[in-house]
């Protein structure tokens, strides 16, 4: 019997601040939260992008002492404080339930470090290399401090696989809890925005240009994403140990999936959508639903010119004809960030308000999609949240109401 | 005389500095007091992290036979070691 | 317990393989089996000035290779290992790509650094001077790279996932492989990892006094460290009904995977065991084995006096007083330690080792450890044909452990 999956807390940090009230109060205006990269190194490009969504400084006060966090780097900060905050959302203390598990999305892994250690290696010499920064350079170092913190003590899974990521790392916890692993995972994602990797992106061609950089999802004026930063962490649990405990359910966790397009450039998104649509209905599927159930659809278009189109195309060959749902892009507000999507879509299976997209404004003739407007819907009953990651990979989830 | 009372201060500031001891002073670290475990509650992490400091700091090699418990009791047995090899 | 799965016992139907002592399987078992080393002067990276100087490098790819896969030369090393072993593994399941239909097939993959060799190259030059970088040379050079490159070239439209949890990646993609397997999400999972040399981990793990002088000596007197390796590893798992139904030679069974975390340090290991006992204690629990029908364990054994130290005490609490007579491999010995691929490419080892029945040795023989009173394969290797199930353990920075149960394909099936 494969246990029922429940969300039952969420912790985030992102450039809303701290905490998913204020990622909801900053979904439902739907402004973007941007700000100016330091951009003093030396890394950008004159006329290159100026503008992220990173999180403002001393949110992390009061869920992590200096002394613990000392020799951390900025995402593992960032992720232990996620935690804390997932797990007072639901109701639980920390340091108890000995097996949690924890699996932890990142796309670029603790940058910071990565690039402290490279300048020490290869400006000072091997011999000056940091054993710290070391420690805290590999891409399981967030999920790792996590356990260390909470004494989480079950599987530890960190997942590389770029905006995919999020979505996955959420439907690898779900599989833990629903083999009957184990009754409790913290599942989420943390990415940290440095101004190297904000200047390389942006020489990419990756990333929003212009006097506004605005992503514009979905938009036909679209030229890039907003960078993002932060930690989201939810948790999960089976159906059977929340209501031992009487604990409340923020969403259910339906089904998982995901699918890959070969097409697709290392660097970049392909053209193979009819391949992801159909691992997209298998999604839906193993949930025993159909397209045509899913009331609302929270998007990872985040304004990037290739990543909307594919987007585009493998809904509406999902939906094979069919009028789509509203279609939320929760990134266009917290930038390009897992976070942000992962949030937006347990937000919105609680039946949070959506606000409208901004930088939306002329459709575009070849994707066919307006995204949602603000206007106010009815709760849904089924959300499904989607991540198309440059590279090829692509995941879904899809979401429940938390009870009934 | 000067050299032999510069070497702990120089110890003293590179235990603050490359481990990131919040609160801490340099002159708050007192020379007998045992550095891991009880006294500061360093761990082999941080011990390692100051080998790298005193390398840079004194121009010289440390081995890693010779990171041991005795070196790195306390500042004053660090300075002895520092001492020796410059 | 193995009927609770919807897909049934999971075999392995073929092995690639890339490693110090070659490219292929056949060169990986020729050299474990005689117990000859492929530890020693390297020429990656100039490492004149880092504080050790071996490593089990890979060599030269065979120069029909790089021919026959499109667009090799933007490949990174670490990409390159891993569409090899790939090849050779199909080739010996006896499944072509492409793979071009709904979910037939899933890859999992393991790496702890991608193409941070070839990043290297460009930071050197970027962080220098922004301007003087080609920016083309940095295109996927990321931890999930080496999957990606798999996926695409095999054309596969299912499941790809990358899992980087530093030394236990590889065996945590292998438990994520089995479970889409048993599930029916994929009915066949390209598995594995890769890695390849480079100045970050050699340098890091140089930092954190990890690594020996000399080859390194899993659980014997004197040892002082890791020792380096690189290459890929790639296990091809599918429901063994279906792979007997199209006549495919199953080499052994996938039993169980299980996983834990010690929650203790980030670079020291829990001295207890307790962290890795719980992993292999869950592995023999999801494989539905009890201790007693294990005949063998590949170590995690990376040589550093506390991780050795701590896998002895982790032993003891699984397998109790018989924890000093269960022959141990130790595979680091000879190919050093792969990183992200090190749990993938000891699956390897492992499945080989139950497949021949015989367990290969270390081939170097310093001084019994009195702390460390086991049975490891010193010499020669050790004949076991009636091997019955065998665990290999992977145990990361991090306190990330994983462990694998694989039992021999005896062809009846159960």
């Amino acid at each position: 019997m494969r246990e029922p999956v429940l969300v039952t807390g969420l912790g985030t940090l992102g450039a809303w601040g701290g905490g998913s009230d204020r990622l909801a109060v900053a979904l439902a205006a739907g402004v973007p939260l941007t700000s100016e990269v330091d951009r003093s190194a030396g890394y950008h490009l004159p006329c290159g992008a100026r503008r992220a969504c990173l999180v403002p400084a001393g949110e992390l006060a009061g869920w992590i002492s200096p002394a613990e966090s000392r020799r951390m780097s900025p995402p593992s900060k960032l992720a232990v404080a996620a935690s804390r905050m997932a797990l007072r959302c639901a109701g639980l203390a920390d340091a108890e339930e000995t097996g949690t598990a924890v699996t932890i999305a990142t796309a670029f892994g603790p940058s910071t470090n990565t690039e402290a250690l490279l300048k020490q290696i290869l400006f000072e010499g091997p011999e000056a290399a940091s054993p710290s920064l070391f420690m805290e350079s590999v891409a399981n170092a967030p999920a790792a401090q996590i356990a260390i913190a909470l004494k989480a003590r079950g599987a530890s899974l960190t997942v590389c696989q770029r905006e995919a990521g999020p979505l996955l790392a959420l439907g690898t916890g779900g599989a833990e809890i629903a083999a009957g692993r184990t009754r409790r995972v913290l599942a989420g994602v943390v990415d940290e925005m440095t101004p190297l990797l904000h200047a390389l992106l942006d020489r990419f061609g990756a990333l929003a240009r212009g006097d506004e950089e605005m992503a514009r999802p979905f938009d036909r004026r679209r030229n890039g994403f907003l960078a993002g930063e932060g930690a989201t962490v939810a948790v999960l649990e089976g159906e059977s140990s929340v209501a031992a405990r009487g604990g409340r359910a923020l969403a259910r966790l339906l089904a998982w999936g995901s699918a890959f397009d070969p097409t697709a450039s290392p660097s970049g998104w392909g053209h193979g959508y009819q391949a992801l649509a159909r691992g997209l209905r298998r999604t839906l599927e193993r949930a025993g639903l159909q397209p045509s159930d899913v009331d609302l659809v929270v998007s990872g278009a985040s304004g990037a010119r290739d990543g909307d189109r594919l987007e585009a195309e493998v809904l509406r060959a999902a939906w094979e004809g069919s009028p789509l749902p509203p279609v939320a892009t929760p990134k266009a507000v917290t930038g390009e960030y897992g976070g942000g999507l992962l949030g937006a879509a347990v937000l919105a299976a609680a039946g949070a308000p959506l606000g409208p997209t901004p930088g939306f404004g002329e459709p575009d003739p070849e994707l066919g999609i307006v995204p949602h407007d603000g206007s106010l819907l009815a709760p849904p009953t089924v959300v499904l949240a989607t991540s198309l990651a440059a590279g090829g990979a692509a995941a879904w989830v899809v979401l429940g109401r938390g009870m009934g | 005389m000067s050299e032999i009372a510069a070497t702990p201060a120089r110890i003293k500031r590179l235990i603050v500095e490359s481990l990131n001891l919040e609160g801490m002073r340099p002159e708050m670290i007192e020379d007998e007091a045992p550095l891991f475990g009880e006294g500061l509650g360093l761990d082999s992490v941080d011990a390692l992290e100051l080998v790298v400091a005193l390398e840079k700091e004194f121009g010289i090699r440390i081995k890693s036979q010779e990171i041991g418990r005795e070196v790195f009791s306390s500042v004053s047995t660090l300075s002895e070691f520092i001492e020796g090899r410059t | 317990m193995r009927s609770q799965h919807p897909a049934g016992p999971v075999a392995v139907t073929g092995v690639g393989a890339v490693s110090g002592l070659g490219w292929g399987v056949a060169a990986l078992w020729k050299g474990l089996r005689a117990g000859r080393g492929g530890i020693g002067p390297f020429d990656r990276f100039d490492h004149s000035r880092h504080r050790t100087h071996l490593a089990a490098e890979a060599g030269d790819p065979p120069p029909a290779l790089a021919r026959s896969i499109p667009g090799w030369r933007r490949l990174s090393i670490a990409d390159r290992f891993a569409i090899f072993a790939v090849l050779e593994a199909l080739g010996q399941a006896g499944l072509g790509a492409p793979f071009g239909d709904d979910a037939e097939a899933g890859v999992y993959f393991g790496s702890s650094t991608g193409g941070m060799y070839e990043s290297e190259l460009f930071f050197a030059d970027f962080l220098r001077d922004p301007r003087r970088a080609r920016l083309s040379a940095l295109v996927a050079q990321q931890v999930n790279a080496p999957g990606d490159a798999v996926a695409r070239h095999l054309g596969a439209t299912g499941p790809v996932a990358t899992f980087s949890s530093a030394c236990a990646s590889g065996a945590l993609a292998l438990g994520a492989a089995l479970e889409a397997v048993r599930s029916g999400e994929v009915e066949v999972a390209i598995t594995g990892g890769s890695d390849s040399l480079c100045q970050l981990t050699y340098a890091g793990f140089n930092a954190l006094r990890s690594v020996d002088e000399v080859p390194c000596r899993p659980f014997r007197a004197g040892r002082a460290g890791m020792s380096f390796g690189e290459g890929a590893a790639v296990l091809v798992l599918e429901p063994l009904a279906r792979a007997l139904a199209r006549g495919a030679a199953p080499l052994a069974v996938l039993a169980g995977a299980g996983s834990s975390c010690d929650a203790h340090h980030m670079t020291a290991p829990d001295p207890t065991g307790a962290g890795a006992a719980a992993a292999v204690a869950a592995a023999l629990a999801d494989a539905g084995l009890p201790p007693e029908t294990i005949d063998f364990v590949n170590v995690h054994g990376t040589g550093t006096p506390l991780n050795d130290a701590a896998e002895w005490q982790a032993l003891q609490r699984v397998f109790g007083e018989r924890a000093g007579e269960m022959p141990l491999v130790a595979t680091k010995a000879l190919i050093g330690h792969l990183l992200g691929c090190s749990g993938a490419i000891e699956a390897v080892a492992t499945v080989l080792c139950l497949h021949h029945g015989e367990l290969h040795p270390v081939g170097r023989n310093g001084e019994e450890d009195p702390e460390l009173p086991v049975a490891l394969v010193l010499d020669e290797p050790l004949p076991l044909p009636g091997a019955r199930a065998a665990v290999s353990t992977s145990l990361a920075f991090g306190g990330s452990n994983a462990a694998l149960v694989f039992s021999r394909w005896t062809g009846a099936a159960p």
